[in-house]
């Protein structure tokens, strides 16, 4: 599977844990993942940052770029809700904001993947990759508890 | 033969050997210090909301609606610092150890507590929940007179109260 | 204490060096209208009126041998019916901060440059001219931080903008970059590669590089906004370290040290000495990360694997010490929220001779190798005087010459109590950079040692505080890449004026000098010696230019490095 890393503003954290997955610790190019240069030739988007109003545009035609199927990891609490600073100025919002925009360009993202944490660990990351593979069931599910009120 | 320092190399990485942990066949690299997800306890909960202020991103949000308040956790724009724990003041927040979050939809990052609120002996209007109002009034004498009445009748009626009394 | 020539200095940042300095200035600065005080900690402030701003800058940066820190600009209409210039510059020898305060008139916002006399306010000038909107008179300005398609006229960091204010983008006229720098050379139709997510042009003739421009602030996330408007004091710690991932807990100390220098909050000592640990620690993580990446881009990929290899023990201590590998969360205003108790200490010794054997024996292997020596020596140097005019700061100054470090010039937290050396080196080229940092390993590893030996007992926080209005502080701290200062002017419930300047924002003007008449191919290694906070795509468009034409653009992908620029 062969990965894209696109980063749309954050602070890097998320960033250096991605590389990290490739180190000897975490190593995942035993999963046959490999890291590539150009979006041209990427599988899967690893995305992080909550996406500013400068790397928009950028973004987006980065995303243009991958040839279907177009599937997207959404790495870190930026991506996944606009982190700390989802209502700031500058800041669209993480990828739940992109996809809306997404649409009106006609752009079709397939498959999305959501991976919490900040940052989100590698072996996180990991999960978040055998998720997208279909190899386990997402352990996470919508909870309403109601409470008692005595 | 100084110029081949650099095949130490070799001796450097046979000594390392192989330290990659075979992460999901292995367990992860975890100490006991690690912050993960949090879990907030229905039993002990009482939607004061303290845990909704503090938050740095809003990933705890506090929602009126209707006739529930709901406290919401959006795992999603957690920032894992641990802050709601240490707020709440009935401990009702733990810090679990769960990273392994990752979800196809931000629908299912969602975790809901939802409260009952109590409705106003006057005015009908729900406004607080139930175990709140016996949490803040628990030890104020008294308090079983007005508990179950919203803020603005209790005005009203502290109002006429002061006025009768004024006027004789 | 002894200085490094072997002289008896005045002790930094105490009482009598603060005085010394106050009466310098009153002494030189005789025959201007100015105000001078002290504010907390080891800031002396000068209110000047804004004609004579350019003779006490000329004072204070070149007669005293001060150098630029950062400035703010700030909107204090709704306190005292005026803008405010802060330019911060600090007296190394002493300890001490020079602020000076500039009103500016709400009906004419402008205000002199200075970036003449002090080339290293040259950016901050453009920022506040962005984001306040004090005009500046007597150089070309251009937009910096805020992105292409914002409309002219909102100012974000004015009071009375809301933080969440989205307006529609403003087609421009695509302007070329090269049209600034050089103007006469056409380009011709708008060219595609220009407009992709790159970070810095390089024009070159052959394959030698004549130029450099950069064109950053992707990352602006409206972070000082957002601490001025929306949280909290007690929230801002957090914010404050996820400015950069890698160098995080600096930012996030140098917030609470500025809010409990500006409220005279007493930390307690143990809290010092666990903020310095950890601190140390990211300094650890932060260079090991950094010689990876250097390896990298140098092509010797198994130094990279190698590096990382012991920097991943490193994030697994910090994780064991503060709960995270990465945004630590334990600062607090008042002290930290959690312990490093004893039964850790075995740990972190553990750990830290795993990775003192390890870097060592790493070093040996790489500076064995023939191939990453050579393409180190000699190839993007920075001389002495440029570095000083440029006010660079961290590893770049040390090996430039300049002996600059904020643990020494303006001792904080539990720094006085250890004993440590800072490397320096003349020659001002890569290869002295990346020994800096390697010996700065070493030096951090002796100093948590020394520290964990003599840590006192007591609360690691304070519960009970106030904060009173109105009063600047500053902080500042030695993060891996460099100096980080923090500016802060407190508020009721949050800061009225929070102004972070990160070290690679002071660093990076400095690569124009570092890359003129360098080969093409030292390029990369270069741009990463300054140890950008790297989070931004990986491509370089080079720039061929002959003749006042250009001839050719083209993209060169340089791996995993490339920008930094400003983070907030």
């Amino acid at each position: 599977m062969w990965v894209f890393h696109l980063n749309s503003g954050s602070c890097n954290g998320c960033d250096i844990e991605v590389l990290d997955a490739l180190t000897p610790y975490f190593d995942v190019e035993r999963f046959g993942i490999k890291l590539v240069a150009s979006p041209r030739h990427a599988d899967v988007v690893l995305f992080t940052g909550p996406i500013t109003r400068e790397t928009l545009p950028k973004v987006v035609r980065a995303l243009r770029a991958m040839p279907r199927p177009r599937m997207v990891l959404a790495i870190g609490s930026c991506a996944v809700g606009g982190g700390i600073w989802h209502d700031s100025y500058n800041v669209i919002g993480g990828y739940p904001a992109l996809e809306k925009i997404l649409k009106k360009e006609g752009i079709v993202i397939d498959k999305v993947v959501f991976v919490p944490g900040c940052p989100a660990r590698p072996e996180a990351i990991i999960y978040g990759v055998l998720v997208m593979l279909g190899v386990v069931e997402p352990k996470s599910k919508r909870e309403v508890y109601k409470v008692e009120s005595k | 033969m100084v110029k081949l320092k650099f095949v130490k190399l070799i001796t450097v990485a046979r000594k390392a050997g192989t330290v990659t942990r075979r992460y999901p066949f292995e367990g992860p690299l975890l100490t006991e210090e690690f912050r993960g997800e949090v879990r907030l306890d229905p039993e002990k909960c009482i939607g004061c909301g303290a845990c909704t202020i503090i938050c740095p991103p809003n990933a705890l949000t506090l929602h009126d609606e209707g006739e529930v308040r709901v406290i919401r956790y959006f795992v999603g724009r957690c920032i894992f610092c641990g802050m709601c724990a240490e707020v709440c003041p009935t401990q009702a927040i733990t810090i679990t150890k769960e990273f392994e979050l990752a979800a196809p939809t931000t629908e299912q990052l969602l975790r809901d507590l939802v409260h009952e609120r109590v409705k106003c002996r006057i005015c009908g209007k729900p406004f607080l929940p139930a175990k709140l109002l016996k949490a803040a009034n628990s030890d104020v004498p008294g308090s079983e007179n007005y508990i179950d009445i919203c803020p603005e009748c209790r005005i009203k009626i502290g109002l006429k109260s002061i006025l009768e009394h004024k006027l004789g | 204490m002894i200085d490094k020539h072997g002289e008896e200095q005045i002790e930094r940042s105490s009482e009598e060096a603060l005085a010394y300095v106050e009466s310098l200035i009153k002494e030189k600065l005789a025959d201007i209208p100015i105000k001078v005080y002290r504010a907390a900690g080891e800031n002396i402030i000068v209110e000047v009126p804004r004609e004579y701003l350019r003779n006490v800058a000329k004072v204070v940066h070149d007669d005293l041998d001060a150098y630029v820190r950062t400035c703010a600009g700030c909107d204090e209409r709704e306190v005292a019916g005026i803008y405010a210039v802060y330019h911060i510059l600090g007296l190394d020898n002493y300890g001490a901060n020079v602020v000076i305060k500039v009103p500016v008139p709400e009906d004419d916002v402008k205000v002199p440059t200075i970036a003449d006399i002090a080339p290293g306010a040259g950016w901050c000038e453009l920022e506040f001219r962005d984001l306040v909107g004090i005009d500046l008179s007597g150089r070309p300005t251009h937009r910096l931080v805020l992105p292409d398609d914002w409309p002219d006229g909102l100012y974000p960091l004015r009071r009375d903008v809301p933080y969440g204010i989205r307006p529609p983008p403003v087609k421009r006229e695509e302007v070329s970059l090269i049209e600034i720098e050089r103007p006469g050379i056409p380009v011709g139709p708008y060219h595609p590669a220009l407009h992709e997510p790159e970070y810095f042009e390089l024009y070159v003739e052959g394959e030698t590089v004549v130029d450099v421009r950069y064109r950053g602030f992707h990352i602006h996330r409206g972070i000082e906004k957002l601490g001025e408007s929306k949280l909290t004091y007690k929230q801002i710690p957090f914010i404050a370290e996820r400015i950069c991932g890698i160098c995080g807990f600096v930012h996030s100390c140098c917030y609470v040290m500025a809010v409990e220098k500006a409220a005279g909050i007493d930390v307690p000592e143990r809290a010092d000495y666990i903020r310095t640990i950890v601190l140390e620690v990211e300094r650890i993580h932060s260079h090991l990360l950094w010689l990876g990446v250097a390896c990298h881009v140098l092509g010797y990929d198994a130094g990279f694997m190698h590096t990382w290899r012991i920097r991943e023990k490193v994030m697994a201590l910090a994780e064991y010490l503060t709960g995270s590998r990465k945004t630590y969360g334990i600062n607090i205003i008042g002290g930290v929220r959690k312990d490093i108790n004893k039964e850790k200490v075995p740990k972190v010794l553990e750990v830290l001779d795993y990775v003192e054997k390890g870097t060592k024996n790493l070093a040996d292997v790489l500076f064995s190798v023939p191939e990453v020596v050579k393409r180190l020596t000699g190839t993007g140097k920075l001389y002495r005087e440029e570095a000083r005019k440029l006010s660079v700061v961290g590893p770049v100054a040390r090996a430039s010459g300049l002996y600059r470090d904020v643990r020494k010039d303006y001792p904080y937290l539990a720094y006085r109590d250890a004993t440590f050396k800072v490397p320096l080196y003349t020659e001002g080229d890569n290869l002295s950079r990346t020994l800096v940092r390697v010996e700065e390993i070493f030096e951090s590893i002796s100093i948590i040692r020394q520290l964990l030996d003599r840590m006192p007992g007591g609360d690691i926080k304070v519960e009970e505080y106030e904060i009173p209005l109105g009063r600047v502080a500053t902080a500042s701290a030695e993060a891996p890449r460099g100096e980080d200062i923090h500016f802060l002017i407190t508020g009721r419930g949050r800061p009225y004026r929070w102004k972070v300047r990160a070290p690679t924002y002071q660093n990076i003007p400095a690569l124009r000098a570092m890359l003129r008449d360098q080969q093409l191919a030292d390029a990369p290694i270069t741009i990463a010696s300054i140890d950008p906070c790297f989070s931004c795509t990986d491509r370089l468009v080079v720039v061929e230019v002959s003749g006042g034409r250009v001839q050719r653009v083209r993209r060169i992908n340089l791996v995993r490095l490339v920008g930094g620029g400003r983070r907030w």
